[in-house]
């Protein structure tokens, strides 16, 4: 151990310590060494004081007027600094401000972009449903102004004696209407469906409602010697007509 | 100087307190005006450089650790390196512009020891020429021991015993005492 102190003393790297010369790694050498060697530590201390001693016997008395002058510079950069600080949280607040208000507006603008799509889908929904509806009344009109179409009036079988209902049939425009005027009221549960048996296969046109205004005609699609039925299904409507309950048959 | 001095220059410089400028340059200005002069050897330049080192104080105070040096260890470890960074400059100019050889940090030698420095020269006269140069290399020129040796053409073995008896006798000689009472003839 002594020898690696003697070693390390040897070499100018304390010396080169002392002037600031040495390489980071070097100063990290060093310092560990004055750190675990009262040696070395004790040769370094007394260097620093032999290069205070060293350096004040080569002292020059320095000119009148050098302090006023360094201490003037240093202060007018001290100045400057605060004043750098004061602009820069100055500047600090007005961003964080602009960031803050930039936010706001993107979330509003982002929020009314919102709103506007909705009401323009609403918008185009109700125009789509209204074409619709124009056409439905447009194509009702037709058959039943027509002179070819012809009216047939439907009467309930045994199960519902009370069913009225008048079907439009216009063979030349290939268009047909069922008008359901009048259905004996049914239990909660159940609820009549409309069917329409076209090249032997059975399609499902829907729950007809209770309670309307006797008013609403329903298509039928138009096939040759097609056959229209009502049943009474459960609530919510049957995927396949229940045979037994049909109240009544349209053939047209 | 006390190291209760240096602990309150340490503390006001440290918060940033511009007396520490004034209270370092009281008591460090004139040696640390030396040593800029001892690289420069031009009082002007020296002068120059002791400003531009103390802005660098102020600016890196926050570097200064107590535990690793002596508060006037890193002045001058700023100063000297100021001072060398401005005559690098300066050669560097003259070198391109008049092609006039300035004396450059390493050289060393008689020519150190000027007749316009002999007034500060002259408070070294108990301690030896032969010992004083080679402090002079050590601690001003930044040389290696070895270094030294080839500039000085001084074999190795001497120079260490030299740079041994020499900062042996300076502190025999001229120790915390004996300097402020030179700083007062000076001052």
């Amino acid at each position: 151990m002594k020898e690696k102190i003697k070693i390390f003393l040897d070499s100018d790297l304390l010396e080169k310590y002392l002037l600031g010369n040495t390489t980071e790694i070097e100063s990290l050498k060093v310092e560990q060494y004055i750190a675990m060697y009262p040696e070395v530590r004790e040769t370094y201390n007394e260097l620093q004081e032999s290069l205070e001693i060293f350096a004040k016997l080569h002292a020059v008395k320095s000119p009148e007027g050098l302090k006023e002058k360094i201490t003037a510079r240093i202060r007018s950069e001290h100045q400057g600094r605060k004043r750098f600080f004061r602009y820069a949280i100055a500047a600090s607040f007005a961003a964080v401000m602009f960031a803050g208000a930039s936010f706001f507006f993107w979330n509003q603008n982002q929020d009314l972009q919102e709103e506007n799509t909705v009401v323009s889908n609403k918008i185009k929904l109700l125009e789509a449903d209204m074409k619709q509806q124009l056409e439905d009344v447009r194509n009702q009109f037709i058959v039943l102004n027509n002179p070819s179409t012809k009216k047939y009036n439907v009467k309930g079988n045994q199960k519902a004696k009370e069913l009225k209902a008048v079907a439009y049939i216009n063979p030349v425009k290939k268009l047909s209407y069922i008008n359901v005027k009048k259905l004996p009221h049914l239990p909660e549960d159940q609820c009549y469906q409309m069917w329409a048996e076209v090249n032997g296969e059975m399609l499902n046109l829907g729950i007809i409602e209770e309670g309307g205004d006797g008013q609403n005609l329903m298509a039928l699609p138009y096939a040759e010697n097609a056959v229209g039925y009502i049943t009474i299904e459960p609530k919510g409507g049957n995927q396949n007509p229940t045979v037994d309950n049909i109240v009544a048959n349209i053939a047209y | 100087m006390s190291t209760l001095l240096e602990k309150h220059i340490v503390e006001l410089l440290q918060e940033r307190n511009d007396k520490a400028i004034s209270l370092l340059y009281d008591h460090y200005g004139d040696t640390l005006l030396g040593v800029a002069n001892k690289v420069l050897r031009n009082e002007e330049l020296a002068q120059d450089v002791l400003q531009e080192s103390f802005v660098k104080i102020w600016k890196k105070a926050d570097s200064y650790d107590p535990t690793k040096a002596k508060l006037f260890t890193w002045l001058f470890r700023i100063t000297r390196n100021t001072a060398i960074d401005k005559l690098r400059s300066i050669n560097t100019k003259t070198d391109k512009e008049i092609q006039i050889d300035v004396s450059d940090v390493y050289n060393l030698g008689v020519d150190s020891i000027r007749p316009e420095f002999m007034d500060v020269e002259e408070h070294l006269d108990k301690i030896e020429e032969k010992y004083q140069i080679v402090l002079d290399a050590l601690f001003f020129q930044g040389m290696t021991q070895q270094e030294a040796s080839d500039e000085l053409n001084i074999p190795l073995g001497t120079i260490k015993s030299r740079l041994k008896i020499g900062l042996r006798e300076l502190r025999k000689v001229y120790g915390p005492a004996m300097i402020t009472f030179l700083l007062n003839i000076i001052g």
